[in-house]
């Protein structure tokens, strides 16, 4: 790498010069072996933690599934101890962290390092050019980070797979593959997700030029990004299916719920109470011993009884592939992006 | 403040002078504004969002305590309407990790930033003493995280009593459940506290800001772990919350000031 200072804008008509990759990943390691070396140490002991505790989970599933018959006390027990193993990772939150804590912690001191300590003035002189100077880094420390968590969601999807197997479906209830909570620690989600996060924060460390601010930042858009695709977004990737009443498989991931009367829309969600007393003045009963809800009275037995109709909007199983295709890939053109905008601002910032 | 340079240790029997207070809560203040600043943000936004969903929360828990006759289906239609309402907050567990953050953004500033950017050379070299401007500042930030959290905690227990009250609608979670114990009563204060203490401590030995702000989040997670599983697992009955709660929090308390200490005698030992 010579050490002549060049102008900022290269002269017009210039040829563009190759990236020397190899060069400019021995750069990338040497920056930041701290950093992704703390994302190995950090995502190995979560894989070595899952890894143990699946055996434990396949292990208290199989004794569940060959137990015969599955209606007895003690089959009974062996699907408890099952659902109860390891509830802390059960519904898949834990995880939803890690790509955010990824991305803060790579991506965010990135290039706020740079420009907070000042070293920017030497990077960026060089002659190799500061614009791939940048582009080379993010590519190369994006796709690193992407790849490690690639490799740890195939463990995560080995994790849950006992909990998502089909067959023994009246035995166990088992989550929609679509839920919330497991949906973007799988396929390709969860990769997606730590490579926009990574984006988020170089871009947050570009324009706040201090890290642990930028780390916050990036922290914060990517809780809210995460919300907002997970609770608003998700459920309209491809139209959903609509089934009368509530019969659904549990593989089926309900989005909404609605009851019509005639024909016509009536409300949407659960009956209200004052609905009830209307049509069932007998649902004011107490049942035997004054516990809630005992007896064969229910509220949707009450309603049907008077002509209304349930209905579910849902999105059956065989959607969560499209839906990880549809979110992988709006994921990535959002990193895409992001890291082009931060590179077009390393070129535009006045040294 | 006076800029003559001296040396690193106080002669042998010079007399103790007093701290002042008001002066180093100023310079605090001045350092430390866009993290305390950002702590208020955070609980503030967090405060907004409890408080709006509180009151649905309580709204539905008033109608489902008033519904007569207790077992009909009707009644139990607004158990579950309660039993739905707040989501991810219902366990608890969503609120966990706030101390861990609070301590882990705030605590390694006033050490790690002073190594890594050099200042500590103007810092440490004035009249005042180098110790006794560590001890203001840790003390003073650790007081006001402290309380800030304390005040955020209040709230926290207001939003989650209808769980805790008993009454007929299911059996009331105890209030010593793991993830609710932590979150009221002066635990969540406590917690605050020992996750500055870690971070004040961490940015001391690690001297870099973003591999102590890691390290704290490691050390606090073990922290909670351990103490949620192991020293608190036998299940108490719920007179002894608050028992519990002063034990635990004299606890915490104790190893925050054991770990601002080493901290403070960490400061004092290092030749500039």
């Amino acid at each position: 790498m010579t050490a002549v200072t060049v102008p900022v804008r290269p002269a017009e008509g210039a040829n563009p010069r190759p990236l020397p990759w190899r060069r400019m990943a021995w750069v990338s390691w040497r920056h930041h072996r701290i950093a992704l070396s703390g994302v190995a140490v950090f995502v190995g002991a979560l894989a070595l933690w899952m890894w143990i505790t699946g055996l434990q989970l396949r292990h208290a599933y199989a004794a569940a599934a060959a137990c015969h018959p599955a209606s007895s006390a003690t089959c009974q027990n062996l699907i408890a101890a099952f659902q109860s193993t390891n509830v802390i990772l059960k519904g898949g939150f834990v995880l939803q962290p890690v790509p955010g804590l990824i991305g803060a912690f790579v991506g965010a001191p990135m290039l706020a390092r740079e420009i907070e300590t000042g070293t920017f003035r030497y990077a960026w002189t060089q002659g190799f050019g500061r614009r791939r100077w940048a582009l080379a880094k993010l590519v190369l420390v994006g796709v690193a980070v992407t790849a490690v968590a690639g490799a740890f969601s195939v463990l995560v999807s080995w994790y849950y797979q006992p909990y998502l197997a089909t067959g023994n479906g009246t035995v166990f209830s088992s989550p929609s593959p679509l839920s919330p909570g497991l949906f973007d620690l799988r396929g390709v989600a969860f990769a997606a997700w730590t490579l926009a996060a990574f984006a988020i924060g170089a871009l947050a460390g570009m324009l706040i030029r201090r890290v642990v601010p930028a780390i916050v930042a990036t922290l914060a858009a990517y809780t809210g990004l995460a919300l907002l695709a997970g609770n608003v977004l998700r459920q309209y990737y491809l139209t959903p299916l609509v089934a009368k009443g509530s019969n659904l498989p549990d593989s089926a991931w309900i989005t909404s719920e609605w009851w019509t009367k005639g024909g016509k829309f009536a409300f949407g969600g659960r009956p209200s109470v004052g609905l009830l007393q209307q049509l069932c003045p007998s649902s004011f009963n107490a049942g035997p011993g004054g516990r809630v809800g005992t007896g064969s009275f229910s509220p949707s037995t009450c309603l049907v009884q008077h002509g209304y109709t349930q209905w579910s909007d849902y999105q059956p199983a065989s959607h969560f592939w499209p839906f990880q295709w549809i979110e992988g890939g709006w994921l990535l053109a959002l990193s895409v992006l992001l890291i082009a905008v931060t590179v077009w601002l390393v070129r535009r910032r006045v040294a | 403040m006076t800029t003559l340079t001296i040396p690193a240790r106080l002669e042998e029997g010079a007399n103790p002078r007093p701290l002042p207070w008001r002066r180093m809560a100023w310079v605090t203040w001045r350092h430390h504004r866009i993290a305390l600043g950002g702590v208020a943000v955070f609980l503030g936004a967090l405060a907004v969002w409890l408080s709006l969903v509180g009151l649905q929360l309580h709204h539905a828990y008033a109608a489902a305590i008033d519904c007569h006759p207790a077992g009909s289906t009707a009644c139990g239609e607004l158990v579950i309407n309660f039993d739905t309402t707040g989501g991810i907050l219902k366990g608890g567990f969503v609120l966990q990790p706030v101390p861990a953050l609070i301590g882990a953004f705030v605590g390694p500033l006033v050490l790690a930033y002073e190594f890594e950017t050099g200042t500590f050379r103007y810092a440490w070299t004035q009249a005042f003493g180098r110790w006794r401007w560590t001890l203001a500042k840790l003390v003073m930030l650790g007081v006001a995280v402290a309380a800030i959290a304390g005040a955020f905690s209040v709230l926290v227990s207001w939003y989650y009593q209808p769980y805790l009250a008993p009454g007929r609608l299911y059996s009331a979670a105890s209030p010593l459940h793991h993830w609710l114990f932590d979150l009221s009563g002066v635990a969540f204060a406590a917690w605050t506290l020992t996750a500055f203490a870690i971070g004040a401590l961490a940015g001391m030995l690690i001297r870099r800001v973003v591999p102590a702000i890691v390290a704290t989040l490691a050390c606090y997670t073990a922290l909670a772990v351990v103490a949620g599983d192991v020293l608190r697992a036998d299940y108490q009955p719920a007179s002894h919350f608050w028992r519990v709660q002063w034990i635990e929090g004299g606890g915490l308390l104790a190893l925050s000031a054991l770990l601002i200490a080493v901290t403070i005698w960490l400061v004092h030992r290092r030749a500039a």
